[in-house]
């Protein structure tokens, strides 16, 4: 009977782990340093990130000794430098979805070229700073 | 000898000068991987299936449509008898009417923009005030310049024909019971309109409300339907690449493939017209001078406020979507970038839905090149885009690359003609 039931665990449990699992073996689209020497990883729910389709990112902050940063703050601003304009729409961090990594909604670029987001900081290491650079 | 030198000279000058503006620049042999990549992305084979829309549970329902179709050419649906939805965008012009501004029952302050395509928009009218397509058809016909009818009316017009009203409640049940009195009723019409809206009970309104967004969902349905054809210009990018000559199949010619160069180059026209659809669908300011008569209008900026307050919006009791669905809704932005600032039209089939720009303001292509070249100052805020410094006989290119996005619709005859009951 134990076993029939851990036999039935088994893939209901790697089912339930899937789409986690998916984006932790995804490698990072973006990586950038902060201010302060952490690392900030963004991995795309859009995957590779295209123009004018609305999504998700899940940014993974990691301090300089490399453990998660847990309760942070996290604002995303920005634009494209060369077109004197920001962004189509106002990305807001909604949740913390496991130790250090955070739910950034309403993602969209909406032209081909350069892209330059400010992400701004604020935890139990103070505020800090990280440039993140791109082209689509 | 030397009274030849200065005639010489000054005929030399001018050749030179009308050949630079007036020649074309030889065009390269092959396309770069960029260029090719750019191309490719603006083919309608890469047009992703339509969205399902969350806040519309019939958005796909076939017999939803064909509600919609009727709806969409009934001339009952207006105040004089006289204006349906195909009154302004009528099939045969690619959903458009071919004035710069629509006239409904009355003349209205906005050019008509096409419907093709317009499913895969986040957001509706020029100014992005409404969040659904069902719920922007609502809107004009309780307009008084559109059809200038009011809900309790059309509530009204639906329970008395036989055939919408069985067609109705097999989609969405029971029409709610009307009163005897009054007979015109909105919180949007004239005083009596309004003031008759405000004596009726809140369960009464509510009913009323829900069959009114049942009718926009079942519009939205039909609306859904009308997909943009394959033209020349997508049965040349399906085939190009960096290996490939410049020339491709032969689907475009010389001064075509010029001009789509200049499209995705130098006239920086694919920075806002990308995509298979031509268009990202957001919001600029290209400093278009306002309407004559009207002021300058604020665009996106009031747009996205009236949207958030719109009682018909995806947050909203009568749209099926989760909270959590209205992603547009929910991130929209609401700065001052926004000022101005007009949706991106699609540019398919952009040669037959003259005159251009949200006023009707511009009346051709070759004047709408021009004004992106000279990109003049915004009577308000700022003009995004910047001069461009192209010849004219770019500009010629950039026209003449616009005749290749003009294909038959992507639709089954039978949607595109009034139906028959």
């Amino acid at each position: 009977m134990t076993f029939r039931n851990t036999a039935a665990a088994v893939p209901l449990a790697i089912l339930f782990m899937l789409p986690v699992s998916q984006l932790w073996a995804q490698e990072a689209n973006y990586s950038i340093q902060t201010s302060k020497g952490s690392t900030l990883d963004v991995f795309s729910q859009l995957n590779p990130v295209v123009i004018n389709r609305i999504h998700s990112w899940e940014l993974a902050l990691t301090g300089p000794d490399e453990s998660p940063v847990t309760g942070a703050e996290i604002f995303v601003t920005g634009g494209m430098p060369d077109h004197d304009h920001g962004l189509p729409t106002l990305p807001i961090m909604t949740r913390e979805t496991s130790p250090g990594r955070y739910l950034l909604e309403g993602v969209r670029f909406h032209m081909p070229g350069r892209w330059q987001l400010t992400v701004t900081i604020n935890s139990h290491q103070g505020d800090e700073i990280g440039l993140l650079d791109f082209e689509l | 000898m030397k009274r030849f030198l200065i005639p010489g000279l000054l005929v030399i000058g001018l050749g030179a000068g009308l050949g630079w503006q007036l020649l074309p620049a030889p065009l390269p042999q092959a396309w770069t991987p960029q260029e090719a990549a750019l191309i490719q992305s603006l083919s309608l084979s890469q047009l992703p299936a339509l969205s399902p829309d969350p806040s519309n549970a019939v958005a796909d329902n076939e017999s939803a449509a064909k509600l919609g179709q009727l709806l969409y050419f009934d001339s009952r649906m207006s105040g004089n008898g006289e204006v349906a939805c195909a009154t302004c965008h009528q099939p045969e012009r690619y959903f458009t009417d071919g004035l710069p501004l629509a006239a409904g029952t009355a003349l209205g302050p906005r050019h008509t923009p096409s419907l093709v395509g317009l499913s895969h928009s986040p957001w509706f009218y020029w100014d992005g005030r409404k969040d659904s397509q069902w719920a922007q058809a609502l809107a004009p016909i309780e307009a008084g310049h559109e059809h200038n009818l009011d809900r309790l009316q059309v509530i009204r017009l639906i329970a008395k024909d036989r055939d919408y009203s069985e067609r109705y409640t097999a989609l969405f049940g029971e029409l709610p019971s009307l009163p005897a009195t009054p007979q015109a009723a909105s919180p949007l019409g004239n005083a009596e309109a309004s003031a008759s809206w405000q004596r009726l009970s809140l369960a009464q309104q509510s009913g009323i409300n829900r069959a009114f967004a049942n009718l926009g969902k079942s519009l939205a349905a039909y609306q859904r339907k009308l997909l943009p054809g394959p033209s020349r210009f997508d049965e040349y990018a399906d085939q190009v690449s960096s290996e490939s000559g410049i020339s491709g199949n032969g689907m475009l010619s010389r001064e075509e493939i010029a001009g789509l160069k200049l499209f995705i180059g130098d006239g920086q026209c694919i920075s806002c017209h990308n995509g298979p659809l031509f268009t990202n669908f957001e919001f600029h300011n290209t400093g278009v001078l306002a309407v004559a008569g009207q002021l300058p209008p604020m665009g996106r900026y009031d747009g996205i406020r009236l949207a958030r307050k719109d009682e018909f919006n995806c947050l909203s009791y009568y749209s099926d979507a989760q909270p959590e669905e209205c992603i547009e809704l929910r991130f929209a932005k609401d700065d001052n970038e926004l000022v101005g600032a007009q949706k991106t039209p699609s540019l398919r089939n952009i040669t037959e839905t003259a005159p251009y720009m949200h006023g009707g303001q511009i009346a051709d292509l070759t004047a709408v090149m021009q004004h992106y070249n000279d990109a003049p100052t915004s009577m308000l805020s700022h003009n995004e885009a910047k001069p461009l410094g192209l010849r004219p006989v770019q500009l010629s290119q950039l026209v003449a690359f616009m005749q290749t996005l003009t294909a038959p619709l992507n639709v089954d005859p039978g949607w595109l003609v009034a139906p028959s009951q």
